[in-house]
C-alpha cells in the first residue's frame, strides 16, 4: 500500500513537467514528421501517370503529307504500355535525335516489343541508327528486307530473336565500339578483315568465345566448346582453312548471321527438321557442287536431299515430326562432318539399330561382306534413300535382294536361297494373319463379343513378327526361329480365340432364334385365341340383337 | 355347382373368395370395358407398352445390380466384367440399355397420341399431369443411369449436363453442388446418381404409375372425341383387351431380342450408344463432340443457339427459362384447352402438338449435325441448318397435306409458324432466335386474326 502511495505521489508530481515538455516538443516533432514524409516521397518510385515524354509526344503530334498524324492511337497505346523507365529511355533517344522521326518510331513500334526488348533497343545506338528509314539501304535493318530492298541478313525482326542479342551480346560484342557511340568510330569493325578474307576468318572469330570453356560456362555450362577443333578436322574445315576454298561451309553458312537461334528452336536453321534443307542448300545445288569429287574421283552427287526426303528416316523426321529420326548430322557429324567410310557406315547405323548390328556380327554374312568390302547395312538398305524394309526385300526370287545376290555369289550353295525362301515365306505367312486380325476383331466387337483376349494375342504376334524381322540379320534358321516360333504360337492362339468368339456368336444366334420361335409360337396362340374371342363376341352380339 | 364336383382351380378360387372376396374383383373386371370407335385402338396399347418396357427395366436392372459395384475403382470394372465374363451379362446390359430407349420412345408416342386425341380433356386432366410427371421421372432415369458405367463419355456428358444447372437464378450454384455432391463431378456424384437411379426414382415411378392406373381404373379409358356417348358396346378388358396387350408385348420382346443380338451396343448414333470405351479420367481433357441422350438433344441444341448474354441474363439461363416455360405449358395443356374441356373440337391444340414436333425435330436433327459433316474438322453449322430444314420442311409438308386430306384440317397457324422459324433459320440463314421471334409474332397475330374462323368444321 505504502509503495503504491509513493508511486502515485511521484507520478502526480512529474505530470506538470511532462506536459510542459510536450508543449515545447510538439512543433519540432511535426517538422521532423514533414521532413521524414518528404524524404520518403523522394525515395518512393515516381508516380506513373502514363504521360509520354515531350519529344515522343511531338512525334505523335506530327502530321504526314496527307494531313493525318503519322502515328496512330494504337501506336500511342503501345508506347503507353511500356514501363515508365523504358518510356524515359525512349524519350531521351527521341530528344537526342537517335530516334529521328515519327516514321523511325513507327518501325520500332511495329516490332511489338516486349518491355525487355524495348529496354535493350532504346539504349543500343547501333540498332537505333541502323533501323532509321532514312539510313542507307546497304546497312539498314528493316522489317521486310525484300520489300525494303535491304540485305536479307539485316532482318530486324529475326535479329531481335537472335540467341546472342537476347543474352546481352549486342552489336558491339562482335563489331566493336560502344552502344553509346553516335557515329561510326574507328574502333568499330577495326578487327574485321577485308570482305574477301572474311570466310576464312569467321570460324576462328566465333571460336574466340565458343572455344573458351571458361567464358561459355557463364552462359551455357552444358554447351560443348570443341566445335572449332572439330571443324578444323572436318571436310568443310579442310576445304576452307587448308585449301582456301571460300565456297566451303563455315559457321555462318549453317547458323545464319543476325538471326541465330539455338538448335531446339523450330525456327532455327539447325533444328533437326531444318537440317536437311540447310545442308541441301549447298549439297542439293548441282551448280554449286560442280567440281567436288568423292575419294574415288567420281563427282559428288547432289540428290541426297531428294533421296532423304523419300526415305523412311526423312518421312519420320519431316512428315511425322519424329525428332529422334536421324537428319544429315546424325550420320555425318555436326562440326566434324565427314562422309562415313565403308568401314564405319555400319557403326553409324548401329548407334540406333543396336540389335540388328549385333546379330549381323555373329552371322555368316559378316565374313562374306568383309571379303567383298561391302558396307554392311548400306549394301542391302541403301544410304540416303533407305526405305521401310518390306518382306519382299528378302525374297529369293531373281529380282529379290537375297535371290539376286545369291545367284551371283553363292551359286554352288543352294542352302543360301533355301534359307532366304524360308525367312520370306514365314514372314509372309505371319504378316498375312497379322493384317487379317483387326477387321475380324472389330466386327466381333461390334457384335458385342469380348475381343480383348484376341487383341492381346494380336499384340503378341506383332511383337513376334518384329523380333523375327530383326532376327533375319542372323541369317540363320535357328536364330530366326526364336522369333518365328513365337509368331506361330501367337497365330495359333489368336485363331483359336477368334474361333471361340465365332462359336459364341453362333450360340447367341441359336439362342435368339429359339427365343423368337417360342415367343412367336406364343404370339400365334394368343392371336388365334383373340380371333376365337372376336367370333364369340360377334355371335353374342348377334344373339342379343332384337 | 357342388363342392364335391369342383375342379382343383375352382376349389382354390373358392378358398380365396371365401377369405378375400375375389369374386367381387372378377365381377368388376368382367364389366370393365375399353371404348371402341372414333379412332384406331392402337393408341390404347401404348401405355401398356411403356409399362411393359418399365417392367423389363426393373427385371434387367435387378440382374445388373447383382454384379454392379458403385465405386471409383469398381464401377467401370464391374460393367466390363458384366459384359465380358458374366454368363449372359452382355444380354442383360444390352436389354437394359435398349429397353431404356424403347421405353422412352413408347412414352413419348403415348404422350403425343394423348395430346392429338385430346384424351387429357375433362375429367382426365390429372391423369395427364401424373403422366407428365412420369415423363420427367423417365428423363431422370436416363440422366442418372448414364453416369453409372463411369466411362469417359458418361463422365464428360454428366459434367456438361449438370453444369447447365448453374445458370438457375440465385440457387444455381447450390443446386449444382447438391447434384454433384461437390463442386465437380466426382465419385460422390456417381454415388448419389446410383441411389437416385436404383432406389429413389423406382419408388417414385411405382407410386406415380399406381396413381396413373388408379385414375384410369376409376375414370376408364378416354373415348374418342366423336364417341362422347358411345352407341356401341366397348371391348371387354378381360380377356379381350388383355390378350391383345399380351400379343403386343410379345412383339415388343421379339423386337428387343433382335436389336439386342444385332446391335448389342446400340445403333452407334450419338445419344443412342452405350459402347463402354475408356474409363473416366477426370484429369483428361474433354474431347469435342460429346452429346447427351437423344431425348435431351433438343435442349442441348437450344443452349447452343442462345448467345452468351440475352436481355441482361446469361444465355444458358435464358435458354433454361424457355425450356421450363415450354415444359410448364405442356404440363398444363388440359387446363389451357378450353374447347376440348367443353367437348368441342380443339384444332389449335392439335396444331400445337404438330408445332411441338417440328420444333423438337429440327433442334434434334441439328444437334446430330446431319448434313454438316465435312471430310475434316468441325461440322459446318450452316450446312447442317440447311439440310435439317429441308428434311423438316419435306416431312412437315407431307404431314400437312395428309392432315388436310385425311382429317380435313384447316387450322395450321402454329405449325406454319414453327415451320417459318425453320425456314428462316435453315434456308434464309437468319439467327435462330430472331427467326423464332418472327415466327412467334406471326403465330400471335395469326391466332388473334384467324384463330376462331379456321376452327369451324374441324373434327378434333
Amino acid at each position: 500500500m505504502i509503495a503504491f502511495a509513493l508511486l502515485f505521489a511521484v507520478v502526480s508530481a512529474a505530470e506538470p513537467k511532462l506536459a510542459k515538455a510536450a508543449e515545447v516538443e510538439a512543433p519540432k516533432a511535426e517538422a521532423a514528421k514533414a521532413e521524414a514524409a518528404k524524404a520518403e516521397a523522394a525515395k518512393a518510385p515516381p508516380k506513373d501517370d502514363g504521360a509520354l515524354p515531350e519529344a515522343v509526344e511531338a512525334f505523335f503530334e506530327k502530321k504526314g503529307e496527307d494531313g493525318k498524324p503519322v502515328l496512330s492511337a494504337a501506336e500511342r497505346a503501345l508506347v503507353k504500355k511500356l514501363p515508365l523507365h523504358t518510356r524515359e529511355k525512349l524519350g531521351q533517344a527521341a530528344a537526342d535525335g537517335r530516334v529521328r522521326s515519327p516514321d523511325h518510331l513507327k518501325v520500332l513500334l511495329s516490332l511489338e516489343l516486349s518491355p525487355q526488348s524495348a529496354d535493350l533497343i532504346f539504349t543500343d545506338n547501333c540498332v537505333l541508327c541502323h533501323s532509321d528509314p532514312g539510313h542507307a539501304k546497304r546497312t539498314r535493318f528493316s522489317l521486310d528486307p525484300k520489300t525494303a530492298g535491304t540485305p536479307e541478313r539485316l532482318n530486324l525482326k529475326s535479329m531481335l530473336s537472335d540467341a546472342h542479342f537476347r543474352r546481352g551480346l549486342m552489336c558491339v560484342g562482335c563489331h566493336g565500339g560502344k552502344t553509346t557511340d553516335l557515329e561510326m568510330t574507328e574502333e568499330i569493325s577495326q578487327g574485321w578483315p577485308d570482305k574477301n578474307m572474311r570466310p576464312y576468318w569467321i570460324p576462328q572469330f566465333c571460336a574466340r568465345c565458343h572455344a573458351d570453356p571458361t567464358f561459355m560456362r557463364n552462359f551455357n555450362p552444358s554447351m560443348p566448346t570443341d566445335q572449332y577443333a572439330k571443324y578444323q578436322e572436318s571436310r568443310h574445315g579442310e576445304l576452307l582453312l587448308k585449301q582456301k576454298d571460300r565456297k566451303a561451309a563455315q559457321c555462318v553458312s549453317c547458323h545464319g548471321l543476325h538471326g541465330i537461334r539455338g538448335p531446339k528452336s523450330r525456327k532455327s536453321t539447325v533444328h533437326a527438321q531444318a537440317i536437311p534443307e540447310t545442308c541441301g542448300h549447298c549439297h542439293a545445288d548441282a551448280k554449286y557442287m560442280a567440281g567436288y569429287k568423292r575419294d574415288d574421283g567420281s563427282p559428288l552427287p547432289t540428290n541426297q536431299l531428294e533421296e532423304f526426303k523419300k526415305s523412311v528416316h526423312g518421312k519420320a523426321l519431316l512428315e511425322k515430326g519424329d525428332l529422334s529420326a536421324p537428319a544429315c548430322n546424325d550420320c555425318h557429324g555436326n562440326h566434324a562432318s565427314q562422309p562415313p567410310a565403308i568401314s564405319s557406315v555400319s557403326q553409324v547405323c548401329r548407334t540406333c539399330h543396336v540389335m540388328n548390328g549385333t546379330l549381323f556380327d555373329g552371322s555368316k554374312h559378316k565374313l562374306a561382306f568383309e571379303k567383298h568390302g561391302w558396307p554392311e547395312c548400306a549394301k542391302c538398305h541403301g544410304k540416303h534413300d533407305i526405305e521401310k524394309p518390306s518382306i519382299d526385300l528378302i525374297s529369293d526370287a531373281k529380282d529379290g535382294l537375297c535371290g539376286s545376290c545369291h545367284d551371283e555369289y553363292s551359286k554352288d550353295n543352294p542352302e543360301c536361297n533355301k534359307g532366304a525362301r524360308y525367312f520370306h515365306s514365314t514372314l509372309v505367312e505371319l504378316t498375312k494373319v497379322q493384317k487379317a486380325i483387326p477387321p475380324v476383331a472389330e466386327h466381333l466387337a461390334e457384335r458385342g463379343l469380348d475381343t480383348e483376349p484376341i487383341l492381346i494375342s494380336a499384340g503378341e504376334l506383332d511383337e513376334a513378327i518384329m523380333q523375327a524381322r530383326t532376327r533375319v540379320h542372323t541369317f540363320d534358321k535357328g536364330g530366326f526361329d526364336v522369333g518365328a516360333t513365337a509368331g506361330r504360337e501367337a497365330v495359333e492362339k489368336t485363331e483359336k480365340l477368334i474361333a471361340e468368339a465365332h462359336a459364341e456368336r453362333a450360340f447367341r444366334r441359336k439362342g435368339l432364334l429359339a427365343s423368337i420361335g417360342v415367343m412367336g409360337l406364343l404370339a400365334v396362340i394368343i392371336w388365334l385365341k383373340i380371333r376365337e374371342l372376336d367370333r364369340r363376341r360377334a355371335a353374342e352380339r348377334a344373339q342379343n340383337k332384337p | 355347382m357342388s363342392t364335391a364336383n369342383a375342379t382343383v382351380p375352382e376349389r382354390l378360387f373358392g378358398w380365396l373368395d371365401e377369405r378375400f372376396g375375389v369374386q367381387k374383383l372378377v365381377d368388376w373386371a368382367k364389366h370393365k370395358e375399353v371404348p371402341v370407335g372414333g379412332h384406331s385402338m392402337f393408341w390404347y396399347y401404348l401405355g401398356g407398352t411403356t409399362l411393359f418396357f418399365f417392367t423389363m427395366q426393373i427385371v434387367s436392372g435387378a440382374l445388373l445390380l447383382m454384379y454392379y459395384q458403385a465405386g471409383e475403382t469398381t464401377s467401370y470394372e464391374s460393367i466390363r466384367y458384366i459384359t465380358t465374363k458374366v454368363p449372359f451379362g452382355w444380354l442383360v446390359r444390352s436389354i437394359h440399355c435398349w429397353g431404356a430407349h424403347l421405353m422412352t420412345v413408347s412414352l413419348v408416342v403415348h404422350m403425343f397420341s394423348t395430346m392429338f386425341l385430346k384424351a387429357y380433356r375433362r375429367p382426365r386432366e390429372l391423369t395427364w399431369v401424373v403422366g407428365f410427371c412420369l415423363f420427367g421421372v423417365v428423363l431422370g432415369f436416363g440422366f442418372s443411369g448414364y453416369l453409372l458405367p463411369w466411362n469417359e463419355l458418361a463422365f464428360f456428358a454428366t459434367s456438361v449436363g449438370t453444369d447447365s444447372v448453374k445458370s438457375v437464378p440465385f440457387v444455381g450454384e447450390w443446386m449444382l453442388e447438391v447434384m454433384r455432391g461437390g463442386p465437380d463431378v466426382t465419385i460422390n456424384t456417381l454415388y448419389r446418381f446410383f441411389a437416385l437411379h436404383v432406389v429413389i426414382l423406382p419408388l417414385v415411378t411405382v407410386g406415380l404409375i399406381g396413381v396413373h392406373l388408379a385414375f384410369i381404373q376409376v375414370q376408364g379409358m378416354a373415348p374418342a372425341m366423336k364417341q362422347q356417348t358411345p352407341d356401341r358396346p366397348g371391348l371387354k378388358f378381360f380377356p379381350d383387351f388383355m390378350m391383345r396387350d399380351a400379343l403386343i408385348w410379345l412383339c415388343c420382346m421379339i423386337v428387343l431380342a433382335v436389336l439386342v443380338f444385332q446391335l448389342p451396343y446400340g445403333p452407334g448414333v450419338p445419344g443412342i450408344d452405350w459402347e463402354l470405351g475408356k474409363k473416366a479420367n477426370p484429369l483428361a481433357p474433354a474431347y469435342p463432340g460429346i452429346k447427351p441422350e437423344w431425348y435431351f438433344l433438343w435442349i442441348y441444341q437450344l443452349l447452343k443457339e442462345f448467345p452468351p448474354h440475352l436481355f441482361g441474363m446469361e444465355g444458358p439461363q435464358a435458354a433454361l427459362i424457355l425450356v421450363n416455360v415450354l415444359m410448364g405449358t405442356w404440363a398444363l395443356v388440359p387446363f389451357l384447352d378450353r374447347k376440348s374441356r367443353a367437348g368441342k373440337p380443339s384444332p389449335m391444340f392439335t396444331d400445337l402438338a404438330v408445332a411441338a414436333l417440328i420444333f423438337l425435330s429440327y433442334l434434334t436433327l441439328k444437334a446430330w449435325d446431319i448434313g454438316g459433316h465435312l471430310p475434316a474438322g468441325e461440322p459446318d453449322p450452316k450446312a447442317t441448318a440447311w439440310v435439317c430444314s429441308l428434311i423438316v420442311l419435306g416431312v412437315s409438308a407431307s404431314i400437312t397435306i395428309m392432315r388436310m386430306i385425311a382429317y380435313k384440317a384447316r387450322w395450321f397457324i402454329l405449325s406454319m409458324a414453327a415451320l417459318l422459324q425453320v425456314v428462316l433459320n435453315g434456308l434464309a440463314g437468319l439467327d435462330y432466335l430472331i427467326a423464332g421471334a418472327i415466327a412467334l409474332a406471326v403465330a400471335v397475330v395469326g391466332v388473334l386474326a384467324l384463330g376462331d374462323r379456321l376452327e369451324r368444321g374441324e373434327a378434333i
